[in-house]
Formats: structure tokens, sequence, C-alpha cells
């Protein structure tokens, strides 16, 4: 689960970016958070991926208060989330394996079982084939699909994901999309900011909008 | 403890790929730093091998009273009971005037030159070792001596060792100078060659951390390079020295025994050498630690 309260982030220069937010989000949901460009949402996931910390008000995440944790916490908590992001932030030095297998050499798995949960994350995104290629080799959606692979690999309750079509035309789009319900089937949680409207409409989930840094309804 | 030991095997398999990745890099590296290491290594080397020569000198105090050429051997007998008698005096020994020209005909291998001598220029001289070696005490023996008849010089030729031994010390501290200024330069060149690394790897670092990596883990592939990195040198630096003294031993046992004496260079022991590799590993480690730590704390910042 996912609780914001009264949520407040204030960056340096003195923007706030959210103003006041109060949401929960269920174990096991899918949401969607839509707004237009600085709305917020890109500051609301990282809040609740402790990417960045609230200046008020609290974040929960499964139970924890993120702004209370500390280096090794947050740490640990983000093994337990799976991030995707917009840009992917694939490395283009390793190849598609070694992408995915970078969350589990960080959690200290043995090489055996790295192996095993890589070809399986790959296997789900449909990647399995290209686990020797460089991520460069990729298409735009095959990028967003590797990217997808690391977040799952560690076998996250909750995947959070940040404009995660932005880039891609409406097919890659919808496969995206689909691996996304694919996953809340299983009961991961998943939020996921968008500006893809026919992607929410096959994900038929709750939509939250922001509107310069408030819930909007 | 099993996730633990995965995850140091993990990062010096990485740290080990990193530097084979760049083996010119690499090299230049260790040769950048073994040099540095080598320098006081080798001065560690010279100043060990003088050492252990000067330990072989005497530097017990010893005065020697030199009669004039008139004084009969009664008349110096008569002084060496009177010497024996005085309170600071340990111990006396006579040396008659013929049994050092014997002494110096076999020592000096100048039997030609001083048998062509009309007469013996060699005064009766006895050899004192004074009960304490306090320099004003021995001062007032020198004046005590002095004050006898018959007597014309009184040289204390120990002087010399204990310059020498106090050179040695000078030259120890100076050593120990040296090898710390280099083992900081040994530092900041780990932690530059770090530093390079740090920023092929920017976004490595970023991705790692946004996934759950923590401070350690990040620094850690680094501190295994960084004392892989220094280790190496430190074997580099060890061959260079030992090389050298190998190279030029052999030519310095020869000058100095055309001049009689016996010194010659030995290699560092086992022990130095491990003692070197390990510190220069160690060194290595601190200079990576120090530079992830500089680089986390300004992303942290900024």
């Amino acid at each position: 689960m996912i609780a914001f309260s009264n949520t407040v982030k204030r960056y340096a220069n003195g923007f706030e970016a959210l103003k006041g937010i109060s949401l929960t989000i269920e174990k096991s949901e899918i949401v969607a958070i839509t707004g237009r460009s600085g709305a917020g949402k890109s500051t609301l996931l990282k809040l609740a991926a402790g990417i960045e910390q609230a200046s008020q008000g609290t974040v929960m995440v499964n139970g924890q208060n993120v702004s209370q944790l500390k280096e090794a916490g947050l740490a640990v908590m983000r093994r337990n989330l799976g991030l995707v992001f917009q840009d992917h932030k694939l490395l283009f030095d390793r190849n598609v394996f070694e992408n995915v297998a970078l969350p589990l050499s960080i959690a200290a798995f043995s090489r055996g079982e790295i192996g095993k949960r890589v070809r399986a994350a790959l296997d789900k995104v449909g990647l399995l084939n290209r686990e020797k290629s460089n991520p460069i080799a990729l298409s735009g959606g095959e990028q967003q699909r590797l990217c997808i692979a690391r977040a799952i690999v560690n076998r996250p309750s909750i995947l959070i994901a940040d404009e995660p079509t932005g880039n891609l035309d409406q097919e890659y789009a919808d496969t995206i999309m689909t691996l996304f319900k694919s996953f809340n089937q299983v009961g991961v949680t998943v939020l996921l900011s968008t500006h893809d409207e026919a992607g929410i409409a096959q994900l038929n989930c709750r939509r939250i909008a922001l509107d310069n840094g408030k819930l909007a309804t | 403890m099993r996730s633990w030991l995965t995850a140091h095997g993990q990062a010096c398999e990485r740290a080990i790929k990193r530097l084979i990745s760049q083996p010119v890099g690499t090299a230049l590296s260790v040769l950048v730093i073994g040099i540095a290491i080598a320098l006081p290594l080798g001065l560690y080397a010279l100043f060990t091998n003088v050492t252990a020569a000067a330990g072989r000198v005497n530097t017990d105090p010893n005065i020697n009273v030199y009669l004039a050429l008139n004084a009969s051997e009664a008349e110096a007998r008569d002084i060496e009971k009177r010497l024996r008698a005085m309170p600071g005096v340990q111990s006396v020994r006579f040396v008659s005037r013929e049994a050092a020209l014997a002494q110096m005909k076999q020592v000096a291998n100048l039997a030609d030159l001083l048998a062509s001598l009309e007469y013996n220029p060699l005064p009766h001289a006895l050899s004192i070792q004074p009960r304490s070696s306090d320099p004003e005490s021995l001062a007032a023996l020198r004046k005590d001596f002095s004050a006898l008849p018959k007597v014309e010089y009184v040289v204390m030729d120990f002087e010399w060792a204990q310059k020498l031994k106090r050179f040695a010390s000078f030259a120890e501290r100076m050593v120990l100078l040296l090898g710390l200024v280099l083992a900081l330069a040994v530092v900041f060149v780990t932690g530059n060659t770090i530093r390079l690394q740090i920023l092929t790897q920017k976004d490595e670092i970023e991705v790692s951390q946004l996934i759950g990596a923590t401070k350690r883990f990040v620094r850690r592939p680094f501190m295994y390079f960084g004392a892989i990195q220094g280790l190496l040198a430190g074997l580099v630096a060890l061959a260079a020295v030992m090389g050298f003294i190998a190279w030029a031993g052999g030519e310095v046992q020869a000058l100095t025994a055309s001049y009689g004496a016996e010194f010659g260079l030995r290699s560092p022991s086992l022990e130095t050498g491990l003692v070197v590799a390990l510190s220069a590993g160690l060194l290595g480690w601190l200079g990576a630690f120090i530079s992830v730590w500089i680089y986390l704390h300004t992303a942290e910042k900024s």
C-alpha cells in the first residue's frame, strides 16, 4: 500500500511541485496518474520511490514512512519496488542480460539464481532471444520492455512507472500496458503516470488527475 | 554471511574485469605508483644496509693516550699504574712503541716503508676504557690524562662512530618523512585514477542507487580496484628495488672491498616485501575510499 498524507514537496528554489496531496493506493491496485506537464506527476512518483523526500506530510510505502528511512533503509525499500523510467536508464556498456541482472547483483543473489531469474524476466517481456544484445541495438519499445524486465526481476510488490509509454508509438504502448496489466493480475500494485488515454482505457483502472500540484478530482 | 561474501566476490570480480579491460591505463597507473613506492623503498634498503654495517663498528668509548717519544717504558708503566688508580677508568691496555710498530707493519702492509726508517717514530700508548660514556665525564678524564707527565696527546677515537650513528638516525627520519610524503602521493594518484573511473561509470552508479544500491555497494568495486592496483604497484616497486640491488650490488661490494671494507647490498627481506605490498594495497584502498566518498557526498548534496 502507498499512502500520501497532506504531502508537500517544495524544491530548493521555492517551487512547490505538490501542495498538500492526500491519497491512498491499495495493495494490488493499478492507478494511473494523469495531468499536464509540470502538474507534479513525476514528483509524486519520486516521493513514492524515495528518490525525493517530502517537505511536509508523510509518504508511507508498505507501512514504512519513507521520509524517516536512512540511506540503507531506503536502498532496501527500493529493492522491493520496480522502477520504470521514461528514459529507460539502461547501461549501454552492458548487454541485455547484464542490465536485467543489476538489481539481483545489488541484492547479492548467487550466479545461478541470477541466471534463472533474469531469463524468466526476459521471457515475460519477450526479450529472451536478445539477452546477449547491447541495449543500443534494441528499438524504443524493446528498450522499455528491457527496463520493465529489470524492474520486475526482483519480484517487487509495487511497480512505479513514470511515463512508460511516453516515447512509444501506439502499438508498442499497448504492449507495455498489457504487461502492466498482467503483472497487476498476479497481485503487483502498479502506479504509473501517463498521458496515454487509450492505455488508461485498456488498463480499466482508477485515474488520479493532478493539476498544479493538487488533486483535480 | 553468504550474501556478504557473494557481494564481495562480485565486487572483486568487477574490479578485476575493469583493470583487465584497460590494460594500458592500468599498466601506466601501476608503474607511476610503483615508482613512487620504489623511491622510499630503495632508500630504506640502502639505509638498512648502512645501519647494519654501522652496527658492526665498535662505538664503545675508548681513549688513547700517546706519550712523548722520549718517555721510557718504565715511565710509561708508571703512568699505566696511575691511570688504573683513577676512579673513572675501567681498564687500561699498554701498547709499547715496539708492539705498535710490529702491528702497523702487519696491518697496513707498510713493512717496506717502515723498514726504511732510521728510528721508530711511534710513541708508547695506553688504550683506556672509561667506566662512563657520559660526555662530561669523558671530558673530565681527558683533562686529567692530559695533566699527567710525559703525555703528548689524548685522543678519543670513538667520536666518528657516534657521528655515524647520529647520521644513520637522521637518515632514518628522512626516509620515514620521504615515505610519508610518497605514501600521500600514492593515495592521491590512486584517488585520481578512481575519480576517472567514477566519471566513466557515472550512469551505472546513478542507476544502481535508483534501484536499491547502498553507498557501500557503489564503493566496494572501486575500493577493490584501488587495493589491487596498489598491491600490483607494491610488487612493481619491490621488483624494481630487488632488480637494482642485483644489478649494482656486486659493483658496490667490489668498490668497498678496494677500500678494505666489507659492505654488500642485501635485498629487502620477504617480511619487508610483504609489508610493502600490503601497505601499498592499503594505500590504494584508502585513495579509492576517499575518492568515492567525495563523489558520493558531492552527488548527494547536488
